[in-house]
């Protein structure tokens, strides 16, 4: 095993795994044979917005960097302000903010990075999206409504960011909203690099999608895990963040259900899955995806009992009165670290995940 | 000292309540330009819609234009984002959002962001941003290195989203407007608070206007010129943070004065509270305070209300929540200007004679 086991003992205190030099995941082995540039370039810097600094610095250590000193601050009446605190003339400058709960403030902070950078005569910005809010609302369900996501997409690239990185878009389409790049890293090889780790036997497993739109995900994560069967929760939707589970589509009877999906919110359309496939016969249920948004009630229902384990990665931070027993939160700072580190030297991105 | 006639009701007792003008108190600016009215206001292609941030503004404004509001679903999802459904279509239609950008800022930028979106993918022929407070305003340069012009990104963010025009009101500077690609509109409100002090038959030569920092003297000293050329005075203070005001001396005389204090906003009331304290100590008999924009962080009441001040004269251009009022405050209504400046606006009639 080359991750150290997540330390479960009952104390209930998840602890997110910091993977260093001995204990590099399987699929960073082979990126790291490809590694062949030089990284002593002190043009590189790493900024962190204030939603999730633990990852920035997370990163900054892997990447062997300082992260970049910022001041930001809110006025009396809400208004942000951002000055930055070392020059960034000519540098390649990368900002880390995922832009979750407060939503708004996160984004509207970001913007404001990625312009004072642009005036400050940065020769490249980056925004580093390690959770897009506003991801979901990417089409028009009913008539006169706005297309967030696209807007949203339009402001960062308004606001000066010449690039994008960003984690487990909702939808794969998103990514045309942009008229800049953007490199979408793909977070399930640290779930399924964990999930390896646990020694289920391949026969025992069903990757379980809780929801039709997820099927593609659900199907890319069972082909890697030993191209392992399928399940569908079939549900149907009868209002935002309200879920409705209908029925299963495949059979868990006896077998370990692995759930997938990229986020959990209010963690309903999980927990009503999670629920069915106990019904169904399933011997146990883990659940697994990228975004731990865990908007209330997500918590009570998560820790409700039928779960095994709840694996999430740290794109967003989730709050320690957050935790809960079954909960496993995985660090995706290598990743990302890797990540900016070819785009930076204008190297393959795509080929981490081949 | 009776009151001449008096066009506006007065606020009564301690509980300042915001004036509604119908026909019969129509103020003195709008009879000129209510002569100049000549188009028809039936087109049902104007439509007037409202955010969250100041629905009784919007409320207002319809009021006073004859129609009724739009109806719109604006709701937060459980993570915080914003969704927002038009209820009735917009197509082919000359929309008005009416939406300050005032604290939670972010929140109603984005709010307002959005509603210019679904505006536009509903097939809206235009699309204005009706932005009585406009946040981020004073964000309009860099006053150190490294810094964001957050106005400048705000302006960008506006017009990106979709929009077509902007009103806005009292931008802090003249040159914001410059930020734009698009149209502006920029709503005076000084004619209010003018209008409502004439009312008060203060005898002009009593009358000393002033400016509560060296930035604002040039909308004191236009004010002091509609207010029968009244005086001006400077309070010359130096700022060492932000949010934080320091008094250092008066330019000018107010001795035995009434001197009336005027900015387009008053955020934490450091600024006009010092002044006042100065003006006082110069020999000032009584101390008004206007401003356009209530913004009133913490700790603005306290400071306001502590008896410094005879009266704080503002406009709604943002809420002020009922449990923020305190006996010295009148919030005078720009309702029916904003209204006005619609119909002229949806009518490509001259705005800017409005405020000769």
């Amino acid at each position: 095993c080359d991750m150290p086991e997540s330390l479960n003992v009952g104390n209930g205190n998840p602890s997110i795994p910091i993977i260093n030099e001995r204990t590099l995941p399987k699929f960073l082995e082979s990126a790291r044979m490809e590694k062949s540039v030089n990284r002593t370039n002190t043009r590189l810097k790493l900024f962190s917005g204030t939603a999730n600094p633990a990852l920035a610095q997370e990163i900054a250590w892997y990447m062997g960097l300082d992260l970049g000193k910022v001041n930001i601050k809110r006025f009396a009446d809400g208004e942000i302000y951002v000055q930055l605190q070392e020059s960034v003339r000519g540098c390649d400058v990368y900002l880390v903010q995922p832009t979750c709960t407060p939503t708004n403030e996160n984004l509207m902070e970001l913007l404001i990075m990625v312009d004072a950078c642009r005036r400050a005569s940065a020769k490249k910005v980056t925004a580093v999206i390690p959770y897009f809010g506003y991801a979901r609302a990417d089409r028009k369900t009913q008539g006169r409504e706005s297309i967030a996501a696209k807007l949203v997409a339009n402001l960062i690239t308004e606001a000066g960011a010449d690039r994008v990185l960003a984690c487990d878009l909702h939808s794969g389409q998103s990514m045309g909203y942009f008229d800049i790049p953007v490199d979408h890293v793909y977070c399930q090889p640290v779930i399924l690099d964990y999930l390896a780790s646990k020694s289920i036997p391949s026969e025992d497993l069903v990757v379980v999608s809780p929801d039709v739109g997820g099927v593609a995900r659900a199907r890319a994560f069972a082909k890697k895990l030993s191209d392992a069967p399928l399940a569908i929760v079939d549900k149907r939707r009868s209002g935002h963040n309200v879920a409705e589970v209908m029925n299963l589509i495949g059979d868990v009877r006896g077998k370990v259900a692995i759930m997938v999906d990229d986020m959990i919110d209010t963690a309903g359309t999980i927990v009503k899955g999670a629920a069915l496939l106990h019904q169904e016969g399933a011997r146990e249920v883990y659940a697994c995806c990228t975004h731990a948004v865990f908007s209330p009630p997500a918590i009570e229902r998560l820790s409700g009992g039928l779960l095994q384990e709840v694996i999430v990665t740290n794109t967003l931070p989730v709050a320690e009165k957050n935790y809960f027993p079954q909960l496993t939160i995985l660090s995706v700072a290598n990743l990302l670290g890797e990540t900016i580190w070819r785009v930076h030297d204008d190297s393959s991105v795509s080929s981490i995940f081949l």
